[in-house]
């Protein structure tokens, strides 16, 4: 138990330089992107001089850039995100974001993560079977092609041809779809899910099945079936336990890079996540919105991270050690 | 003493007989089928990218369907995969954009090779502090959300400070965001080898650090190298369709990416423009992602009875 | 007594790989009595594993018994069910692997291994069958063994995880024990400890046991009774005094020259050649390429096992003829 804490407070360690190099590289690419008044006057209509002093004094442009960085990153750490160049705080339009995104997101990972799994274990199982091949493939179809093309395609197919879902935002905006307030959400989550839950189910089962076959041909798995435990016994609580571990780093990982990797579904489907948002700040070049963004999305990143290192630490003891 | 010598000259000659461990894995990887059919995408794709433009009917980027009346045309025997709505014809640049896209793929992944070779083999032989701060930044990449980063460099870079690049400013962010999960590998690989003991025999007969990088431990490392530099390859090229898609490309150089950004917002009508680039994006990573497969198969034999 | 327990009678195992059908065990007998130390050896590639996996009927993919039989107590086990298998597996007979590194779940505890293991054959509480493994770790010889039992296998000397795989497979009390190599991952001080136990325990719990080695000197330590087995055929079987006083085939022969012994004077002989292709087998005698001895009806016949006594069986074309080299013991 003791190295447990020690191995999580370890972890904790290694990611506050982690975050502080996120924060470096945002802070200080965002700002080559120029001079915050200049963007900020892009966004207003005229500015009156006092305006453009405040601002001057707020953004502490008097400064040198690296004490505006230590600035910024003590306003970061009070919870003070800055305002964005649309004139609005960054911190209140983040919770929202954030929420449509995680909706997004968690529910495809713990989808991939349930399907996943069982397909994976039963593919190993039957390697070189048809159905084995067929699983394959469809994995590496998912994998080889861009996430938002499918969502593309699907809206093409389900939204346009045949009208059965559809095809932008989280809720509809006058006419609830299915006639119902209940079922909107639901109707409008079917498609963007289903696209991220197939993408993130072949990496899955792909990694799944390639432990699987890793384990099942150890010496450990003989002997358990030496010992008369039956093949059930055998292939979840002893080959899946050993197999899985490298898959929950995975998954860890892998929900940082979905996390990461929103913007492109979200566009696609006009998704009001977090995602969405940072493309339109960064194409905007609203740099304190992208760089409040930047910094959340990392937050949650780091934060998925650690409690899939402790995932880990309790599947297998041994990273606690080294 | 001899016997020693006998060992080292073994692991030299075996790295030189490297070219009979080659003959074997090219056996083992033609029996691969997915693996020769990935092998034969690639070379298909490489074949169109060089050869391509000179064959198809209208030049890069040329509106000219416009003001042949065709814009807007759904795919037909003139225009195979149909017309955008601004006039330009997507099967032309869809082959055009070939050459781009796997430039930013081959580009990236070799300079990115590279690097993650060499350092990673660098912190992995010289233990201490470098190697720990090589594995910390390492570990930094994996976590941290690299395509919002690279987003945000693109886009400042792009407008303000590098605007004559053009792709390569892409192919460059890539390599900065990519080179660490390799250079990981590579230190890993390194560890491992270093202690083994045909290196400690060479050390001992007086092998100097650099003469035992090269020619012992280098070698053993290019099976999973090459491998990952395939797979890389792939992801290159779909973080480029992605980050042209959401637009912040290159607008005056064709790619798969950049034609998506240009259909999608007419996909209602033009479906085809958002269809067709995006059929060659999953055709051509899908070549990549199963020849990294069957290399892997054939360059890491498992033991089969 | 004489009552046979284990009756192996032409049993083929292949494995059916992408390179091609490889015949592991090709037409392979094995009698032993209750009660006997037996010994099977060979070089590595001559099926010696692939005989204890099958008599459990665990031959890993793609390998699969193709013909043959096996009889347990006279019961067939080619032709039973599965759950019958399992049920046999552990309880009644029992493997320990070679590499105890790899045979034992890096995962699990020593405590929880052993536990499972007893709780689905012996039908104990978990309570009982801690204390049960306890004291099975005693047994084998274990110091502070409750400490070992909650440790996992990293934490321990291969010695020991030997001697815990070994604990693991005598936990209920099996008739029939298959040591696969016990030894040969171990060092050499271990290894004399560990082939002591297994000799005490075989004794006190008057267990039937078969030492799969490839090292002469174990077989000459541990066993009355011996099968030389090659490219997955038999080529001999003796007592074990006998085999080591005058051998019949020349693989055992050359066996025997191999083995290094304080008084030898001359270098020791090595076999010349590799261990044959089992995909593509030689012709006739497997062994004829490597054989000083061979001769035209070597590449094309393949010898019978035929009776030099009752107890004496070998499978040459010419062991009439030869007269070969033993080692007196």
């Amino acid at each position: 138990m003791a190295s447990l804490v020690r191995y999580v407070i370890r972890r904790l360690l290694f990611m506050i330089p982690v975050f502080l190099g996120v924060a470096i590289l945002t802070f200080f690419v965002g700002n080559a992107a120029g001079n915050p008044i200049n963007l900020i006057r892009a966004g207003l209509r005229n500015p009156s001089p006092a305006v453009l002093n405040a601002l001057e004094v707020y953004y502490h442009l008097d400064k040198p850039v690296w004490l505006r960085f230590l600035y910024w990153l003590w306003d970061l750490i009070h919870g003070n995100l800055g305002v964005s160049t649309s004139g609005r705080p960054v911190l209140s339009q983040i919770g929202p974001w954030t929420f449509t995104t995680l909706e997004l997101q968690i529910l495809s990972l713990i989808l991939a993560v349930v399907i996943g799994i069982p397909v994976g274990v039963f593919s190993a199982k039957h390697q070189y079977s048809k159905s084995d091949y067929a699983i394959t493939s469809l994995a590496i179809f998912g994998y080889s092609m861009p996430t938002f093309w499918l969502g593309i395609m699907l809206i093409i197919i389900f939204s346009f041809y045949l009208g059965w879902l559809p095809s932008n935002g989280a809720l509809s905006v006058s006419y609830p779809w299915w006639g119902s307030w209940a079922l909107d959400p639901i109707a409008h989550l079917i498609l963007p899910t289903a696209v991220l839950t197939y993408v993130s189910l072949a990496t899955i089962v792909r990694l799944v099945r390639a432990n699987m076959l890793e384990v099942l041909r150890q010496d450990y798995i003989l002997a358990a079936r030496a010992s008369g435990l039956s093949e059930r016994t055998v292939t979840y609580r002893y080959a899946l336990r050993n197999a899985i571990s490298p898959v929950v780093t995975i998954i860890g990982l892998g929900f940082g890079a979905a996390m990461a990797g929103a913007p492109g579904l979200e566009t696609t489907f006009s998704w009001p996540g977090l995602g969405y948002a940072f493309t339109q700040a960064a194409l905007n070049l609203d740099i304190p919105l992208v760089q409040g963004i930047t910094i959340i999305i990392t937050i949650m990143v780091l934060v998925a991270n650690l409690i899939t290192d402790l995932v880990y630490a309790v599947v297998d003891p041994r990273v606690t050690v080294t | 003493m001899s016997q020693l010598r006998e060992a080292v000259k073994l692991s030299e000659r075996q790295s030189r007989r490297a070219a009979s461990q080659w003959a074997v894995a090219w056996r083992r990887f033609r029996r691969n089928k997915s693996g020769v059919i990935g092998c034969a995408i690639v070379v298909f794709f490489v074949l169109v990218a060089l050869i391509g433009p000179f064959l198809v009917a209208y030049p890069a980027r040329s509106y000219q369907s416009l003001y042949e009346g065709d814009a807007g045309d759904p795919p037909s025997f003139k225009h195979p995969f149909g017309v955008e709505i601004s006039g330009i014809d997507v099967f032309s640049e869809t082959v055009d954009a070939a050459k781009n896209d796997l430039y930013v793929g081959l580009a990236a992944t070799l300079i990115t090779t590279v690097i993650g070779v060499a350092l990673g083999a660098l912190a992995g032989y010289f233990k201490g502090a470098v190697s720990d701060v090589l594995l910390g930044v390492t570990q930094m990449f994996f976590v941290i959300p690299t395509l919002l980063l690279i987003l945000l460099f693109a886009r400042v870079f792009s407008v303000l400070v590098f605007k004559g690049l053009g792709l390569t400013l892409i192919v460059l962010i890539l390599s900065f965001f990519g080179w660490s999960s390799i250079a990981f590998i590579v230190r890993g690989e390194t560890l491992r080898l270093k202690d083994m003991e045909f290196v400690q025999a060479a050390r001992s007969l007086g092998a100097r650090s650099f003469r035992l990088l090269f020619r012992h431990i280098v070698p053993n490392i290019l099976s999973p190298v090459i491998v990952i530099a395939t797979l890389d390859i792939a992801g290159f090229i779909l973080t480029e369709v992605v980050v042209s898609f959401l637009g912040f490309g290159d607008p005056n150089t064709s790619t798969w990416g950049l034609l998506l950004n240009e259909g999608f917002p007419y996909v209602r009508t033009t479906w085809w423009v958002a269809l067709f680039p995006g059929l060659a994006v999953v055709i051509c990573v899908l070549g990549f992602n199963l020849l990294g497969d069957g290399l892997s198969d054939a360059l890491n034999p498992r033991l089969r009875e | 007594m004489d009552e046979k327990i284990l009756e192996i009678s032409n049993l083929r195992t292949y494995f059916f790989t992408e390179a091609g059908v490889v015949k592991a065990l090709d037409g392979m007998s094995l009698e032993v009595n209750r009660g006997q130390a037996v010994g099977l050896v060979g070089e590595s590639g001559s099926g010696k594993s692939v005989t204890a996996q099958s008599v459990l009927r665990i031959v890993p993919r793609p390998g699969r018994i193709v013909e043959g039989s096996v009889k347990f107590e006279g019961e067939e086990l080619l032709t039973k069910k599965e759950d019958e298998m399992r049920k046999l597996r552990g309880r009644k007979m029992a493997i320990v692997f070679q590499d105890p590194t790899t045979s034992l779940n890096p995962l699990y505890t020593v405590e929880k291994q052993l536990v499972d293991i007893l709780m689905l054959h012996r039908d104990l509480t978990k309570e009982d069958a801690s204390k049960q493994a306890l004291h099975l770790l005693e047994r084998v010889g274990i110091q502070d063994p409750e400490r070992r039992l909650k440790a996992y296998p990293h934490e321990l000397s291969g010695g020991m995880k030997q001697r815990i795989a070994i604990a693991r497979a005598l936990s209920c009390d099996p008739m029939l024990l298959f040591a696969d190599e016990p030894t040969t991952n171990l060092d050499v001080t271990i290894q004399a400890q560990v082939l002591e136990l297994l000799k005490q325990l075989q004794k006190e719990l008057s267990m039937t046991m078969v030492m799969i080695t490839h090292d002469m000197g174990i077989i000459a330590d541990m066993t009355e009774r011996v099968t030389v087995l090659y490219a997955g055929k038999v080529m001999e079987v003796a007592d074990t005094s006998t085999l080591f006083k005058s051998p019949k085939h020349p693989y055992t022969e050359a066996l025997l020259k191999a083995v290094p012994s304080v008084k030898q004077t001359r270098a020791l002989e090595v076999i010349p050649g590799n261990i044959p292709n089992l995909i593509s087998p030689p012709t006739g005698c497997v062994f004829h390429p490597r054989c000083r001895y061979a001769k035209d009806i070597c590449v094309k016949t393949e010898p019978t096992l035929e009776n030099v006594d009752e107890k004496h069986l070998v499978a040459c074309h010419f062991w009439r003829e030869l007269s070969l080299e033993g080692k007196g013991r």
